[in-house]
């Protein structure tokens, strides 16, 4: 989509919010430098704060064959030091102002989240533009972040399970894929990141045609330009092309993964398979399909494996959202007695999606509450300011975001029929991950398919 | 002069005198009921547009059209001999004097005689705040039967946040009741005399809104997020399990399992959780904070409908609450439905009030859990201060210099110059009675807890001994001033905070005491309140790790 598109689309957006009664900022400006960064900014003067989201095209999906979390690493990088100040004195810069500045890798970007009072304005700018044109990337610093990290995961592998179990299900759903990497690593892959590897990374994948710095808060525009572009537009390009992806292929048949974790008292369970891309024509259909099968408290997998059955406290279905066809899941989980009992019914759920239609009263329910609780997803300075640079990354059609609201208010029964046969897998193609004590559950979830095992020490998410 | 004569013999003249005189009629009337009445702002615009704009075109049909004998023709085609304009006329001059003295009768019937006032019943308007610091268009009201109601307008998104805080917690439970707060909390979404179980969420979710609840030692809260059309619909279901809850044997077994599992996915395969709720039944040995809020499992197998039965009625009287409002609605209409269906709720005797005093500690306390873990982890706690005592805000302070984020003490030194943690932070509980500091550490497979607990000892005694610099005390007071405005930066956030200030800091109005205070705090404040609260004898030291292996032992 051309950029003049984009952005009409996006007015058209907000000026459809805003009919529904959504005071949005009326005062977005989009640039672009000559170096290709897209500036976004909207005024917003409620609170004395800014909110700036960085975005860098890439993400995980551009660590190299091997070592994933490179992109997540070199985000963490960028953090211990940059400009004039080394690590200790870039935390302490910004924590004396009250501020906070991250660096976030996602399966498909990499961006830095900022937040400042309005009065350090020009200090954020600094701050944002040393991190990511002039980074320390100190060895020592980069070896300690590592191990650190390194630690860290199996630190969260004695944590509470939900945490993992969809890295545990994208890894053996997606396979080599990239998009079945675990964003921040594992142990091994972590292991064999070099400091080179790092340098070389920066240099290849980190440059002003593949960012954009959308800010949205407390300042006057026209200034807040004027000291982006100052502080980017000398920037250099990254030195190699964002890779092209092939879709990933879904699976067929079904296959187990369990991941042995002794003396859990409950089994964690994600089942899915391939889905849809972000730009899905029917986004309005399957928001709504999602909402009624688990994507709210009434929804089917929560009435019935919580609310009807008291298996589980928590059961929802997940959508990965990314520019080739990402993941579809199951999440929940439940005691391990009942293991089996909670995965058939939550199978028996995903036939019946298939099977009978919702009704048109939950049809309208779901539109309701889709667009009862959006407006508080656009509330802060920081909400909005993720907003326009996530849409500007995954390039959505203008036909969608012009449409959105009246195409969630014009869903129909068989459409959404069409869209749950088109998204949600079969019961016949699935893959299955189970976190739990293997010795109480290997046999009876061997019924799903062929299963692989492994311990949930094991240095890696996958077999 | 035709022109004039033909508009005289046409009426169009007394048409527009007509229209005058009405029009300020209805002027006079939309005035005198705005103040009565949540009118929108556009409305007068509006009115004075509409009137405006009508002016010409009643002149127009004035000029047109003509009554006849046969009703209305165009006058150019009326037969000028067959004309009853004149008696028109007459009817239009007799209605110019019954809405003349209509107007003055009214205006002086106004000014003369309150009867007026009854065409519209007068809503309570709330209080204003007390403080001069909080802004003014907050509105407080009590109910006669005790329940207060805090509105905040804030019209950014047409979106409501509405908080219910009732004042029941694991403060008032013991043993064998343990976690019964919480479990109660579960069930008041599931099924009133009215209502079956799931219509709750069923009816909220179909009008757009969405929920959700939490316990905590103190309260059990109760949150509503929703569009401004569904206002009525949220009144309606909160004033319904507010009387009529019912206690259905099989719903009660089902979300038993419910929270049964929810104890196994946020308490027993969570290591952090495990310590903690360990720690916590060790820094306290008197007081009821030393349960769990989720309840010990044997307790949430055992309790009885009478107990449940008894929960509701004693805890959940309308003088045991508040209600928070803050988003796209104005005190008015919020004070008058809160009337139509909270007001006929009877009030109750208040719960006995908890009166145990958790007696000073006499020495530092050690547990050990033993537990599969790949990284040992350290929890640190100290007794601290109640909610409103000015130390927990010098306590936060210390612990966003000592614990908060990269640039702090501890992460500097633990985490990137000695390595001995992987990561470590800080919280404190925020409670009526007084509370936990406490430290937590992730250390590294090899860590050594002993070595990581003396050493932070000492790290907090050096603050009670020499003191923070100017520089740290400034960092901290911009990261509480920061963590302020983010929080008021969404409805969401206000009703959080107004609600959790009224509920346990005494008034809400002290919320916007924050920035003042926060400011005024110095670093002899700090030093202070580090040497009372971090003493060993004041201290917890808790242990995650590794059973033992056999040929170790």
């Amino acid at each position: 989509m051309s950029r003049p598109c984009f952005l009409l689309a996006l007015l058209l957006w907000v000026g459809q919010a805003a009919a529904q009664g959504v005071a949005l900022p009326d005062n977005l400006s989009r640039v672009q430098l000559d170096n290709g960064i897209v500036l976004i900014l909207s005024e917003k003067h409620d609170v004395p704060l800014i909110g700036l989201r960085a975005t860098l095209r890439g993400g995980a999906v551009t660590d190299a064959a091997g070592k994933a979390g490179l992109a997540s690493l070199l985000g963490g990088l960028l953090e211990k030091g940059a400009g004039d100040r080394d690590a200790a004195a870039f935390a302490e810069t910004i924590a004396a102002a009250g501020g906070s500045l991250s660096v976030s890798a996602e399966l498909e970007s990499l961006s830095v989240a900022a937040e400042f009072l309005a009065r350090d304005a020009d200090l954020m700018v600094e701050l944002v533009a040393d991190m990511l044109q002039r980074p320390k990337l100190d060895s020592g610093e980069m070896r300690r972040l590592r191990d650190r990290r390194i630690n860290l995961i199996r630190a969260a592998k004695d944590g509470d399970p939900r945490r993992l179990i969809a890295t545990y299900g994208k890894a053996l759903l997606f396979g080599e894929h990239p998009y079945g990497n675990a964003i921040n690593g594992d142990e091994n892959s972590l292991q064999g990141i070099s400091h080179r590897d790092v340098l070389a990374y920066y240099k290849n994948f980190v440059g002003a045609d593949r960012l954009i710095i959308a800010v949205v808060g407390d300042f006057d525009t026209a200034t807040m330009t004027e000291s982006l572009t100052a502080a980017f537009s000398a920037w250099r390009p990254a030195a190699a092309a964002l890779p092209e992806l092939a879709a990933p292929v879904p699976a067929t048949g079904r296959r187990v993964l369990l991941i042995d974790k002794p003396g859990a008292t409950q089994s964690y369970f994600w089942i899915g398979n391939v889905g849809v891309a972000a730009n899905f024509p029917q986004r309005a259909e399957l928001d709504i399909a999602n909402t009624l099968f688990g994507g709210r408290f009434t929804s089917l997998l929560m009435t019935e494996l919580r609310t009807s059955a008291g298996l589980t406290y928590d059961a929802r279905s997940e959508l990965t959202r990314a520019s080739l066809p990402g993941s579809v899941a199951i999440v929940s989980s439940t005691d391990t007695a009942s293991t089996v009992a909670a995965i058939d019914m939550a199978l028996a759920l995903l036939t019946r999606i298939h099977d009978q239609s919702f009704s048109d009263d939950m049809i309208s329910s779901g539109k309701n509450y889709v667009l009862g609780q959006f407006p508080m997803e656009l509330e802060t300075a920081p909400q909005l300011a993720s907003l326009f640079a996530d849409l500007e990354v995954l390039g959505l059609d203008a036909s969608y975001i012009e449409n959105y609201g009246g195409a969630v208010a014009s869903v129909v029964g068989e459409e959404l029929r069409s869209v749950i046969d088109a998204v949600y897998p079969e019961t016949d193609n699935l893959v299955f991950a189970i976190i739990g004590d293997a010795e109480l559950v290997r046999d009876e979830v061997a019924k799903y398919g062929p299963v692989t095992e492994i311990a949930i020490t094991e240095a890696r998410f996958r077999p | 002069m035709a022109l004039f004569a033909e508009l005289r013999r046409r009426n169009v003249l007394k048409v527009a005198l007509l229209y005058v005189v009405s029009s300020w009629l209805v002027l006079w009337f939309e005035d005198a009921i705005r103040p009565n009445v949540d009118l929108p702002v556009w409305t007068e615009t509006f009115v004075y547009t509409i009137l405006a704009v009508g002016f010409p075109v009643a002149l127009w049909f004035a000029w047109t059209y003509e009554i006849t004998s046969s009703g209305l023709k165009k006058a150019v085609d009326v037969d000028q001999t067959q004309s009853i304009v004149y008696k028109t006329g007459q009817k239009l001059n007799a209605a110019v004097a019954v809405f003349l003295v209509l107007g003055v009768l009214a205006v002086f019937g106004q000014r003369l005689l309150p009867t007026f006032e009854f065409l519209v019943p007068a809503a309570p308007v709330g209080d204003p705040p007390i403080s001069s610091r909080a802004p003014p268009e907050i509105r407080s009201l009590i109910l006669d039967n005790g329940l207060k109601i805090i509105v905040w307008p804030d019209h950014d998104i047409p979106n409501v946040a509405m908080y219910n805080l009732v004042r029941a917690g694991s403060r008032y439970e013991y043993p064998g009741t343990t976690g019964l707060s919480h479990f109660f909390e579960h069930l008041m979404f599931l099924g009133t005399s009215n209502r079956a179980a799931g219509q709750f969420d069923a009816e909220m979710e179909a009008a757009g809104g969405a929920n959700n609840a939490y316990t905590s030692s103190d309260l059990t809260v109760y949150m509503n997020w929703f569009p401004r059309s569904a206002l009525e619909v949220i009144f309606d279901l909160e004033a319904d399990r507010a009387q009529n809850l019912t206690f259905v044997a099989e719903v009660i077994a089902s979300e038993r399992a419910v929270v049964q599992a929810e104890r196994r996915s946020s308490e027993d395969n969570d290591n952090f959780s495990k310590l903690r709720e360990q720690l916590q039944a060790t820094a306290f040995i008197a007081h009821p904070y030393q349960f769990p809020v989720i309840g010990w499992p044997s307790d949430i197998a055992s309790w009885t409908e009478a107990q449940l039965i008894n929960h509701y009625r004693t805890f959940y009287a309308p003088n045991n609450r508040t209600l928070v409002f803050v988003g796209d609605v104005m005190p008015k209409e919020i004070f008058a439905l809160a009337d139509d269906y909270f007001a006929p709720i009877p009030a109750q005797t208040l719960p006995a009030a908890v009166k145990t005093v958790e007696p000073d500690q006499l020495g530092e306390r050690r547990l050990v859990v033993e537990a599969a873990a790949q990284t040992p982890l350290l929890q640190v706690a100290f007794h601290g201060a109640s909610a409103r005592d000015p130390d927990t805000q010098r306590l936060e302070l210390l612990l966003h210099l000592l614990a908060g984020g990269d640039s702090s003490r501890l992460h500097r030194l633990f985490v990137e110059q000695l390595a001995i943690a992987l990561s470590v932070g800080a919280y404190q509980d925020e409670s009526l009675d007084p509370g936990l500091v406490v430290f937590y550490l992730t250390l590294p497979p090899d860590g050594d807890p002993d070595l990581v607990a003396s050493a932070l000892l000492e790290q907090l005694q050096l603050v009670a001994s020499e003191g923070v610099s100017d520089a740290e005390l400034a960092k901290a007071q911009n990261i509480a001033l920061a963590d302020y405005w983010r929080e008021l930066a969404t409805i969401d956030g206000k009703a959080a905070a107004l609600g959790q200030f009224d509920v346990l800091h005494g008034s809400y109005e002290r919320l916007f005491d924050v920035p003042d205070s926060v400011g005024s705090i110095t670093v002899e404040d700090l030093r202070d309140v580090a040497a009372s609260v971090f003493r060993r004898n004041n201290m917890t030291v808790g242990v995650l790790r590794a059973p033992a292996r056999e040929d170790d032992e």
